[in-house]
């Protein structure tokens, strides 16, 4: 287990995210605003790639490219004095945590990778065994916002009393390296204890907690009808439990949420009274940040003005 | 023909599935495949599972049992990659990553390679422009699923992106590394194996001798063993 006491806020390399860049630019300013009014050190560096985790998991990209370009992220990283590297997307998390272990384990591939650097001229970019550390260099955002959870709870301009809320954590955060989660990986609670200290009624279980949201990488594009099933399933959860706001943690998941939420209503002939921010928005939001300014609620596709009234943040 | 020659590490070449799987980068060292007591809890956590005909304990026991028909069954396409096995195995096996060696074998042998064109184009954007994006023909889908709204956002992202405070496109300044790295590694190889449909003309790597025959000997060449 992750001891939340070991959460850094300095030198946090804001890893930036392919889908929140171009799906939600609002969940990185509003983390940075949430950030910068806690007293987080972090640093966004436009050296810093792609994680290939898109491609990596639609199974285009095999594990050495994936390796590679983890490699040169983390001499981005340390070249800059931020080595903590801290993600908004789960699957940028998994990838870089996973990639850190095998160049750190695997001398044949972080000698592959090395030679490759060599032969190309990037001597700067060479790993050597242990540069980084898969357990105390890599974060999630939310893990921050956590940590700092008794500063936002003290700060918080606008109280959620009263909304009924609940947590979708995404499956790369806790699911593939399990052992190395803050609490239970079976029963994560970061974004609940960090909503319900803003004032939210957090419904802590309900049917399907920890289903995936239905992305599944290639399954939204080639497998769309199972891929909607799955979607479908959690919200029907989170209808019959009563839940306004669903807070998210990682890019794929949203799209899948927020994008598909209104596809699902047509397509099933159902109907949802959810919305949905992530976490970082969220407590952005507590923190006093303009909903369409800082969060970027106009990218969304399930429209949060009637929330946003009810609550007072409009 | 087979490309296993930009895909060692995935599918490293051993004599059974089993050996394969637990010498792939794509599964942990402490890989329990041996482990597997068929109990289940793989498939009673499976999302795949509860709507299609994919089953992570039948997949297992395949893989035991050398079974090689497994990279030719459709259900394999049909995992999720989201990890719910892998938290759940009391034995520390991993039906996700095993899944996930196996479509790479599927993939050398040119099973599969109509789903990697729809998203091959992902490569050539890295190399360019240093990260990611959703795929053309993901995009008309995803127009055509969420329409005018969405349409209209993505025009106006830009404008958006300086409105927050960030620069106006997803463009990392990565210089020509990116590029470096995929042709180092071999991927460009690979997507040409995967645009021209498994029929791939990897030339590139060979001189006089025909490519069957390049691959053929890269793949006994450069294949780790297993010492099994």
């Amino acid at each position: 287990m992750k001891p939340i006491e070991n959460v850094p806020d300095r030198k946090l390399l804001l890893f930036k995210s392919c889908m929140v860049s171009q799906e939600y630019p609002g969940i990185e300013s509003a983390t940075g605003y949430a950030f910068d009014r806690l007293g987080v050190d972090y640093f966004v560096n436009e050296e810093q790639s792609c994680c290939t985790g898109i491609g990596h998991y639609t199974d285009l990209f095999e594990g050495l490219t994936t390796a590679a370009i983890a490699a040169r992220n983390f001499a981005v990283a340390r070249r800059c004095g931020y080595p903590n590297i801290t993600c908004l997307c789960s699957t940028c998390y998994a990838v870089n945590k996973e990639a850190c272990e095998l160049l750190n384990t695997n001398a044949e591939v972080r000698e592959k990778v090395n030679s490759i650097f060599r032969e190309q001229g990037m001597d700067d970019l060479v790993y050597e065994k242990g540069d980084m550390d898969p357990r105390s260099n890599f974060y999630h955002a939310v893990e921050v916002l956590l940590s700092k959870v008794d500063l936002i709870r003290e700060n918080k301009q606008l109280d959620f009393s009263g909304v009924k809320a609940a947590a979708h954590h995404a499956c790369h955060y806790y699911k593939v390296k399990y052992q190395d989660v803050v609490g239970n990986p079976e029963n994560p609670q970061l974004i609940d204890d960090i909503a319900a200290a803003c004032g939210a009624d957090m419904v802590r279980w309900y049917e399907d907690r920890t289903l995936t949201c239905g992305m599944g990488f290639s399954q939204l594009h080639l497998n769309r009808n199972t891929s909607l099933q799955v979607t479908k399933a959690k919200l029907d959860s989170l209808k019959n439990a009563g839940v306004e706001l669903m807070l998210h943690m990682c890019p794929n998941c949203h799209i899948q949420y927020d994008r598909y939420q209104p596809v699902i209503e047509k397509e099933f002939g159902v109907e949802y009274d959810t919305v949905h921010m992530n976490i970082g928005q969220f407590v952005a939001l507590a923190l006093g940040a303009d909903p369409y300014e800082v969060c970027g609620f106009q990218t969304h596709s399930v429209p949060l003005e009637g929330f946003l009234e009810r609550i007072g943040a409009l | 023909m087979m490309l296993i020659h930009v895909n060692k590490y995935d599918t490293p070449e051993c004599e059974t599935l089993a050996e394969t799987a637990k010498k792939s980068i794509r599964t942990p060292d402490s890989l329990g495949l041996d482990r597997c007591i068929q109990c289940g809890a793989c498939t009673a956590s499976c999302p795949a599972a509860r709507f299609t005909d994919y089953s992570p304990r039948q997949l297992v026991k395949r893989v035991l049992e050398n079974d090689r028909s497994v990279l030719e069954d459709e259900s394999i396409w049909s995992c999720f990659y989201c990890y719910s096995c892998n938290l759940r195995c009391p034995r520390n096996n991993s039906p996700v990553t095993i899944v996930q060696v196996l479509r790479q074998m599927a993939i050398n042998e040119g099973i599969g390679l109509e789903r990697l064109a729809y998203f091959v184009e992902i490569g050539e954007y890295l190399a360019e422009n240093g990260a990611s994006k959703i795929p053309g023909p993901g995009v008309r889908n995803m127009e055509r699923d969420l329409g005018e709204s969405w349409i209209e956002f993505k025009r106006d992202l830009e404008s958006i992106r300086a409105e927050l405070g960030l620069k106006p496109r997803d463009i990392r300044d990565t210089g020509s590394e990116v590029r470096a790295i995929l042709e180092g590694t071999g991927f460009f190889e690979r997507e040409k194996w995967i645009r021209a449909g498994g029929r791939g003309n990897v030339s590139a790597l060979s001189h006089s001798a025909s490519p069957e025959t390049v691959n053929r000997e890269t793949a006994s060449h450069e294949t780790p063993q297993c010492g099994v």
